[in-house]
């Protein structure tokens, strides 16, 4: 039963692994970009946890940052994707343009509250 | 003539103010002294002490008790700086004269001695009541010590004292050897009443009864409680000295050799003389008498004084105390002077150092409290006059461009944040130009 499940894994992994291999260069820089700021969101959780809140400004202005720019990193990942449907008509560069205008907006929100 | 004579007195009314020399704040020793005795021979039985008061430069004015032309003050004027009643039995001053008379007296901040011995009046038990001192009701009873009399008499009423109070302000730099010698009454003084002090007390084996009587009951007063010689420094700093013996300050006793029963120590001379000079310096303000310059206080590296701190302000502060030395001002030299800071209680408590030279300083920082707070100084060491000074000073809170501008706690934020731009601008890059 053990070898079963553990082959059973292997087997799920390296078909996920197999499918992704197969997603567009473009989509995979979203997914490393997104992945970078969540691993940055988490960095500073934890600092948090050891350090108090005290600037507590700072640390959501921090953590709002990281967690904005992976959510706005995400719907331009849904907006591009070609597999997607409902955003077939919609021309990549208009995504991309929504993306940089959004980030843009929220840096300048959180250098007002970081304080 | 008659243009003369006016002429002179006009003369004199203009030099009057700087005829008379009393004392006042910049000579605080008193200088007209005046004397009451119920018994003129005083004059030359008690003359040593007198002529040691004379050559230090005191003006003795000798009067009888029941004088009818005594007075105090006149036209609200006080013509004598300092009072010495040896009328032990006189039951009521002449002239002008009476308790009320003598308690205004020490109230303006003028000094008595005072002394009762056998048979003292109700006037003077009056006297010394107000100044704190009870003495021994029974009017008959004396001082009998039967293991610390003076061998040399017979009876055991002439005590030989030792146990005197340990302050160099008041009994002067040098120990008193030879024991005091004392005949007369007792007097306690009440424990809660903190302005009085026993200077000369009686020994634990004491008490205080008639001599010629057999004891009917237990004596009220016995062992250390009694008080040979007591002062009081009043709050204005008016000094008090009441002693149960006329005898103590008599050129007999100053002369008499002195061996207390017990003891093979024979001294030549007694303590007398040397107790009642010491004692006469202090209560005429030769001595222990301080004077406090101004509080001073501005922030480090400022001259000026801030009418206003702020929390966690850096201060120094100074004060100037000076000791009268008899003649001149000296510096006043201890290192238990301290300042508060205070609101409600004290915030900071430092004890001041000296440079030696009077200048009283420290350093502190402001606490993080904000508020009206102010320096005191209160000073009471034993045997000097107390000092109380205090100074007011507002304290504010940091203005909201005083904080610092970046904290150190939240720069893996601030990291955060730019390593996200920064992040973002790479991706957008690659997002664009990769293959």
């Amino acid at each position: 039963m053990v070898k079963s499940t553990s082959k059973d894994a292997q087997d799920l992994f390296r078909s996920l692994h197999s499918a992704y291999s197969a997603t567009p260069t473009n989509l995979k820089v979203i997914d490393l970009y997104v992945v970078f700021a969540v691993f940055t969101a988490l960095i500073q959780v934890a600092y948090m946890a050891l350090v108090g809140s005290f600037p507590f400004n700072s640390f959501l202005s921090g953590v709002l940052s990281c967690i904005g720019t992976a959510v706005l990193a995400v719907c331009l990942r849904i907006q591009v994707n070609k597999e997607n449907k409902e955003f077939k008509d919609l021309a990549p560069e208009r995504a991309f343009a929504d993306f940089v205008l959004c980030n843009l907006v929220l840096h300048l929100v959180i250098i007002n509250f970081l304080g | 003539m008659m243009n003369l004579s006016r002429s002179v007195a006009l003369i004199s009314l203009f030099l009057l103010p700087f005829l008379s020399s009393s004392f006042s704040v910049d000579n605080p020793t008193d200088r007209r002294v005046l004397v009451l005795l119920d018994d003129l021979s005083l004059k030359s039985s008690h003359s040593t002490f007198f002529n040691t008061l004379k050559s230090r430069g005191f003006d003795l004015d000798f009067k009888s008790a029941d004088d009818s032309k005594l007075a105090l003050q006149r036209y609200g004027q006080y013509l004598y700086d300092g009072l010495i009643i040896f009328a032990p039995s006189t039951e009521r001053f002449g002239g002008s004269l009476d308790s009320k008379s003598v308690a205004d007296f020490v109230d303006s901040g003028r000094d008595l001695i005072l002394s009762a011995d056998t048979s003292a009046s109700d006037l003077i038990r009056g006297i010394a009541t107000e100044c704190g001192v009870d003495f021994d009701e029974d009017s008959s009873a004396m001082v009998i010590d039967h293991s610390s009399f003076s061998v040399s008499d017979g009876d055991h009423t002439l005590i030989a004292a030792d146990d005197l109070v340990k302050s160099d302000v008041i009994l002067g730099k040098s120990k008193i050897e030879a024991p005091v010698l004392f005949r007369g009454v007792a007097h306690s003084l009440n424990p809660t009443n903190n302005l009085v002090l026993k200077v000369l007390s009686a020994s634990p084996s004491a008490y205080s009864a008639n001599p010629t009587s057999k004891l009917s009951s237990p004596p009220q007063l016995t062992g250390s409680a009694i008080s040979l010689v007591s002062v009081m420094q009043a709050r204005n700093n008016a000094r008090v000295v009441i002693s149960g013996s006329l005898q103590l300050f008599s050129d007999r006793l100053f002369r008499s050799g002195a061996q207390k029963s017990g003891s093979p120590d024979k001294y030549e001379k007694s303590g007398n003389e040397q107790f009642v000079t010491e004692l006469s310096k202090w209560v005429f303000h030769e001595r222990g008498h301080l004077k406090a310059g101004s509080l001073v206080h501005h922030r480090v590296g400022e001259t000026d004084e801030p009418a206003i701190y702020r929390i966690k302000d850096d201060l120094e502060f100074s004060v100037e105390i000076l000791e009268w030395s008899g003649k001149s001002w000296e510096p006043y030299v201890a290192d238990d002077v301290q300042v508060q800071f205070y609101m409600m209680s004290p915030y900071v408590l430092k004890t001041l150092s000296t440079d030696k030279k009077g200048l009283f300083h420290t350093s502190f920082k402001v606490p993080d409290v904000y508020g009206v707070f102010q320096f005191k100084v209160e000073y009471e060491k034993l045997g000097y006059t107390t000092l109380s000074l205090s100074k007011q000073i507002p304290v504010r809170p940091y203005r909201h461009n005083e904080y610092e501008r970046f904290i150190p706690t939240a720069y893996p934020y601030y990291g955060a944040c730019f390593t996200t731009m920064a992040g973002f601008f790479v991706f957008s890059f690659v997002y664009l130009y990769h293959k």
